[in-house]
């Protein structure tokens, strides 16, 4: 369900892309800059939605009943954890297992080694990717909607209902958001959906502001002025004019907090109200294993690296972006 | 001025009133007090015990309107929930931990003197350093040494937080031991012992961050005209940067940080925690771990307040730095 | 240059400051090197210090030492014996005519309570008086004071007066407000006291019990029944200013609570006005090392032989320090920083070989002491429950019983422990009266095929349930949601998918938690049960049907009720241990072995480490702290302390150069290109 909504979601944005210019010319412009970090994004995306697919049975020869019987998704068809497990710690590519040396069911498969519980780290990095896209993605599937209504509604109609948002922005914004994504999760419960609610609520403030702002200036402008005088209705002038113009704001604003929501699932994870199968989660359970001797580091590895990696390239596209986009650093830079 | 910080200050006010409703919502409407009590004093308690605990904690009452009470004397038709959590946090009277009883306004006393200790020499040193190497950055801008620090920026800001602590604490306090792994005194000499690593730990978490804005500033600043004119002049390049740059870039960079200035009061979560500094910060890990609602609803209150605060100081600073602003 | 140079000396006064500080990572002021001071660790700060409440280990550590008790364990003797401490001898019981019991302590003269202002309430001076036997029995009313919730009240069922005492409090209370505002001890005068607890005069107390209960005995070697006087309870209201009496104990015991800062440190200090310190005072058994000390303890250290006969305490001052987390607190262990400290899964490698200390360590002069604990550790079935409990009949047995056979309780020890633990066939562990050390339980033996044929015969093959072809979901709840305990979670979930069941980990934040026990809304939960006193009573109420979580909120969460196990239990509880009650506990561990409400796992093995400094350190292995036995070689452990902790430097200077070699060109070409 998800999957076919984000995937019509992208087939839009690429159409929408390829049919504006502005778009085009600037997609064309990231891709020349940042060619690295889009391909590292789109082998990430590219895990994520592999790991959402996932359907019941057609299992390969040799697996049991078990299996058979449970929604498998391509990832895991892939790795096949069933089968392709050792009974404990086993290094990196080793062919023994970590302590004690007996030889392993499957060595030398495991490039980044096991972890206690004889799994394969790169499928548990892997299965990550689309908890992490999910915490970043899904919540801001819910924020961007509900932010742009407020915001553009606010900025652009004014007085009472920008009264109203402002104050609701301001009261939200001022609790400390790390404290209230905490106090929301404790109450409403642990869950994937409860944790991305709360990080929606706590999130969408920061995109209303953006959108309230760049529309209370958008009103002013002449071409809006013109429209509303040729007597374009309000929501036609919002759908043509106001969201198109905004919407380079969003996409940055949307990067950043992507990488800020990601991050602080870190932290969620180490005061135990993370989302399982996280990063956050990974790093939390690997974190004591640096003290064993001889040292376990792949484990800690593994999730640092799937995060490092995928921050990073947000990070880096978003930066990117901004220098494309934004006409102030555009002018800085020459 | 005066009527500006007046207006400022009473839109504040409304926000605190604000804010104090969605705790309400928060931590009375959807949490039942029944389930707090019984974290606090056992499963296995009488009904007596459960009844006193939610008395002496307050959690006895009806939520919204005392229609009980309210038959007999029309001025108790306030006796609830909502009134005293209102009239409580207004007053500062915190009352006690649902955890353990102990009084939170105590607690808030003793961690406040730990929290500072770490938060004033992580947030000066950390000001020092970013600003320190963003003017070396910009100074050197667009060659080698730009690009590198640029990058190295990106780099540490990619990396979970929570590694930074993990890494400083093996590598520094367990391999190379010049510092205690963890712990606090109260003596000033031992106390930097302590809070050596910490600090450390905190200022080069941040400081990617940082220095980015800041270049981003000083580069602004260097392209204006009258640092152009300097530089006609004659003026050296060094001098351009310390004289002009640096002072001119610091009303925007004071701007910055003076909305963070209240939040060293509440002290720094991951790191307290990890490095056993008995602050506020770790004061709110616990709550967070224990179920402590008071405490955890007391702490949001103070870091909202502290919020508005620092918005507050933002805005009269600015309106101060800078005549330009109206003052509307 | 001149930029550049303003930045090298900022760097280099950072440096030298870091270099500075960094002298030592010594956490102690230096003065109190030479002192007679323990070091040690907590790690959950005490909920609270009310003797009549406090349950936990963390609570003990400062109950222990600050309360005495009429009778204490025997510091080396094992099996454990009870010898008197406060009161001049082992009471034996007397029989009534009626079926009861009576106990007569006998209380020693001129014990004093620690000086405290308090006792400005009834001395003019405030200072401190004497204990009478009326302060014991003022506790003892207190474990029957409803509103005082101790967790043992229950366990003095058999006081004669006690319950119509508690109900009596509890009704007049609610009859009369002003009633309920006066002092406890006012309460308790007009509500009559216990009858069973009877104040022969300032020294003789005596007990009497409606049936006999030889068990009766170890509770008053707990702090739950140690003297309280009444004014600090009056005092410590947590009124004006003043604290609560859980955060400020006042008792008589060989050291007092001086700094209590629970989420951060915690200090004892010596009392001098011990009865065990003051001058002219006999030798009294509680306040001497024991003569007679065991040759194999000296051998291994765990206690010297100078110290017999010599009068306790040795330590000055005991000095907690709060540590949360597991790591830096063993790594400050292995610094020399504290003295004691207990094995953590990740260093054991490093620590033990081949069982003993690795040659590293001893070389240290660490010693280990390894005691298996009256413990057990166990995964529980919700016998209410349709699908796995009671109400399942036949299938349920089989069931539990496959899922019983399929959990590699070796495996986990291995995994999670280091095989710190001795594998648990019943619910009993090695050193309680009942257990059979050559018993199997076949129920706990790896077998799969086994496993397979009962689940099948259980209308569940491969985990498909016959009658609908559905998979069996079962769900395993848990209060804990760190990730660190969810991968122990894991570990059972995946022996459970070898036979097809498909069980799911709900951790769940408490509150879930709780409302779903409310429920009876769980069906698998694990659990760990440690013993109060060295007795199978202790380990067989956990599955009394009185105790069942679903009909009183007790601790018997598994809900198990099986009349035949109770009729059992009843009769086994109050005997003395003689044939007939092993008889008996035969009969109640078949009945669990086939009925299953628990998978028993493994009872856990302390390990417990102490520096060559130490003296005395042999462990007890019951939650009973030894301090007072214990001393330190202070002037040993600044040597060594010195000796360990020698910092590493050469990074920094290798930093510093980097920095310079990285910024020098930079330099210098900027100012080729400029000029």
């Amino acid at each position: 369900m998800l999957v076919v909504l984000l995937l019509a979601g992208s087939v839009w944005l690429a159409r929408v892309v390829s049919r504006d210019r502005f778009w085009r010319e600037n997609a064309s412009q990231l891709w020349r800059r940042r060619p690295i970090a889009l391909i590292t994004l789109a082998l990430f995306v590219g895990i994520g939605l592999m790991d959402s697919i996932g359907w019941v049975g057609g299992g390969t020869p040799g697996d049991d009943d078990v299996a058979a019987l449970r929604s498998r998704t391509l990832i895991d068809r892939l790795f096949q954890p069933e089968r392709i497990t050792e009974s404990s710690y086993s290094a990196p590519l080793a062919s023994v297992s970590f302590y004690g040396g007996q030889p392993l069911t499957h060595p030398g498969r495991h490039l980044l080694g096991t972890d206690i519980l004889g799994r394969d780290v790169v499928y548990r990095t892997a299965k990550g990717v689309r908890v992490a896209l999910l915490i970043g993605g899904f919540t801001s599937l819910i924020v961007i909607p509900i932010a742009l209504l407020f915001g553009v509604s606010a900025g652009y109609f004014g007085k009472r209902i920008d009264d109203a948002v402002f104050f609701l922005m301001t009261v939200l914004a001022s609790v400390p958001s790390l404290l209230l994504l905490i106090a929301l999760v404790m109450v409403m419960g642990r869950g994937t959906l409860q944790v991305c609610v709360a990080l929606g609520i706590t999130g969408w403030v920061h995109f209303c502001r953006i959108a309230r702002g760049e529309t209370l200036k958008l009103r002013e402008a002449e071409f809006v002025d013109a429209a509303r005088a040729l007597g374009v209705s309000d929501l036609t002038i919002i759908r043509r004019h106001v969201l198109p113009n905004i919407a380079h704001l969003i996409i940055i604003t949307f990067a950043l907090s992507f990488t800020g929501l990601v991050l602080a699932e870190t932290i969620l994870s180490y005061l135990g109200i993370g989302l399982e199968g996280s990063w956050g989660q990974m790093i939390d359970q690997a974190r004591n294993e640096l003290s064993r001797t001889p040292i376990i580091w792949w484990n800690l590895t593994g999730a640092s690296l799937g995060l490092f990696a995928l921050v990073l390239a947000v990070n880096m596209i978003a930066d990117a972006l901004r220098d494309i986009i934004d006409p102030r650093t555009r002018r800085e830079g020459q | 001025m005066a009527a500006y910080l007046i207006r400022r200050t009473i839109y504040g006010l409304f926000t605190v009133l604000g804010v104090l409703l969605l705790l309400f919502v928060l931590f009375f409407a959807v949490t039942d007090p029944d389930d707090i009590a019984r974290k606090a004093v056992g499963e296995r308690a009488r009904p007596e015990v459960y009844a006193l605990w939610k008395k002496n904690h307050g959690y006895d009452r009806p939520l919204l309107l005392n229609r009980a009470y309210a038959a007999a004397d029309s001025r108790r038709y306030s006796d609830t929930l909502l009134f005293d959590h209102y009239r409580r946090m207004l007053t500062f009277d915190f009352g006690n931990s649902d955890a353990d009883d102990s009084a939170i306004a105590r607690r808030l006393k003793e961690g406040m003197g730990p929290s500072l200790s770490l938060t004033v020499p992580l947030f000066a040193l950390g000001l020092v350093v970013s600003v320190l190497l963003a003017l070396f950055v910009a100074f050197f801008r667009e060659t080698y040494i730009d690009r590198a620090v640029l990058v190295l920026c990106m780099l540490t800001m990619s990396i979970a937080s929570l590694l930074y602590i993990i890494g400083g604490q093996y590598l520094i306090g367990m391999l190379l031991k010049w510092f205690p792994i963890s712990g606090f005194a109260f003596d000033p000499y031992l106390a930097g012992r302590f809070l050596a690593l910490p600090v450390l730990v905190g200022v080069v978490a941040g400081i990617g961050a940082d220095v980015r804005l800041y270049r981003t500033i000083f580069v602004e600043e260097s392209n204006r005209d009258y640092v152009r004119t300097a530089r006609a002049k004659g003026c050296g390049e060094a001098r351009v940067m310390l004289a002009h740059v640096l002072r001119n870039a610091l009303i925007p960079i004071l701007s910055n940080i003076v909305i963070t200035i209240p939040f060293l009061f509440t002290g720094a979560l991951l790191l307290e925690s990890f490095f056993g500094i008995p602050g506020l910060g770790s004061l709110t890990v616990e709550a967070i771990q224990g179920n402590d609602f008071s405490t955890l609803r007391t702490m949001v209150y103070l870091g909202a307040l502290l919020f508005i605060a620092g918005q507050i100081l933002t805005d009269v600073s600015y309106a101060l730095a800078d005549p330009r602003v109206r003052l509307t | 240059m001149k930029l550049a140079l303003v930045r090298l000396t900022s760097i280099k006064a950072i440096a030298v400051a870091l270099a500075l500080a960094g002298c030592s990572n010594n956490p102690y002021p230096a003065g109190d090197r030479a002192r007679k001071i323990l070091y040690s660790s907590f790690s959950e700060a005490p909920k609270t210090l009310d003797p009549a409440v406090a349950y936990t280990t963390a609570s003990h550590i400062v109950t222990g030492n600050v309360y005495d008790t009429l009778l204490e364990y025997h510091f080396l003797k094992r099996p454990y014996e009870l010898m008197p401490a406060l009161a001049e001898s082992v009471p034996s019981a007397v029989p009534h005519p009626d079926g009861g019991v009576s106990y007569l302590f006998k209380i020693r003269d001129g014990i004093l309570f620690h000086a405290d202002p308090c006792f400005q309430l009834s001395q003019g001076d405030g200072r401190s008086r004497k204990v009478t036997a009326a302060d014991f029995a003022f506790e003892l009313a207190r474990l029957a004071d409803p509103t005082v919730n101790s967790p043992l009240a229950g366990s003095f069922a058999q006081v004669q007066g006690f319950a119509p005492f508690a109900e009596r409090l509890a009704a007049m209370r609610q009859a009369d407000p002003t009633f309920a505002a006066l002092p406890a001890h006012e309460q308790y005068q007009r509500a009559g006291g216990i009858a069973g607890v009877i104040v022969r005069n300032e020294r003789e107390l005596e007990i009497v019990l409606s049936e006999a209960k030889p068990q009766m005995l170890y509770f008053f070697a707990m702090p739950f029944t140690t003297p309280v006087p009444w004014e600090a309870v009056a005092y410590y209201n947590g009124q004006r200013g003043r604290e609560h009496f859980a955060d400020h104990p006042v008792g008589t015991g060989p050291y007092r609570l001086a700094v209590y800062e629970k989420q951060y440190r915690m200090q004892l200090e010596r009392n001098e006005t011990w009865y065990g310190s003051q001058a002219g005072m006999p030798a009294a058994p509680g306040a001497t090392f024991p003569r007679e000390i065991d040759q194999q303890d000296i051998v291994s250290k765990q206690v010297d032989g100078d110290y017999a006969g010599r009068r306790l305490p040795f330590l000055d001052r005991i000095n907690f320090v709060r540590e949360r987390e597991d790591i830096p607190r063993f790594n400050k262990f292995l610094q020399g920083y504290y003295d004691e400290g207990h094995i953590i899964k990740e260093s054991f490698d490093a620590v033990v070989q081949n069982d003993a200390l690795s040659p590293q360590m001893a070389a240290r002069g660490m010693r280990l002491d390894k005691t298996v604990e009256p413990s057990i550790f166990y995964i529980g079935f919700n016998m209410d429950d349709p699908v796995v409990g009671t109400a399942a009949g036949e299938r349920g047995r089989k069931l539990r019983q496959a899922m019983s056979l399929v959990i590699d309780a070796k495996a986990y020890l291995e995994l999670f422990l280091n095989g710190r633990g001795v594998l648990a066939q019943t619910p009993l562990p090695p050193g309680i009266f009942g257990y059979d050390q050559t018993y199997k339980n076949p129920f706990r033996q790896l077998d799969l095929a086994r496993a397979q044929k009962l689940l099948a015969e259980a209308g569940y093959r491969n985990g498909l349930d016959a009658r609908t072809g559905a998979p069996l979901k079962l769900s395993f709840d848990t209060p804990n949601t760190t990730a660190q305990a969810l991968l122990q979670y894991q570990f059972y979930v995946s022996a459970w998918r070898q036979l097809g069941l498909d069980v799911e980990i709900n951790a769940s934040t408490y509150n879930q938690f709780q409302a779903k026990v409310r429920r009876g809304a769980y069906q698998l939960f694990t659990w760990g049960w440690i013993a109060d006193f060295p007795d199978p009573e202790n380990f067989f109420f956990l599955l009394e049907c009185g105790n069942a979580q679903s009909k009183s909120g007790g601790p018997n969460t598994a809900n198990f009720c099986n009349g035949a196990f109770d009729r059992l239990y009843h009769e086994m509880k109050s005997l003395p241990n003689d044939v007939r009650r092993q008889g008996l506990i035969k009969s109640m561990l078949a009945l669990t072995e086939q009925e299953r409400p628990w998978i028993e796992l493994f009872h856990n093995e302390e390990y417990a480490l102490s520096h060559a400094w130490v003296i005395n350190s042999k462990p007890m292995g019951l939650s009973y702290p030894t301090y007072k036995y214990m001393d330190v070689d202070p002037e040993l452990r600044s040597r060594l302390q010195s000796e360990w902790n020698v910092p590493v430097r050469w990074p920094l200077y290798l930093a510093l150069l980097a920095i310079v070699a990285v910024t020098i060109p930079a330099v210098r070409t900027f100012y080729r290109e400029r000029q």
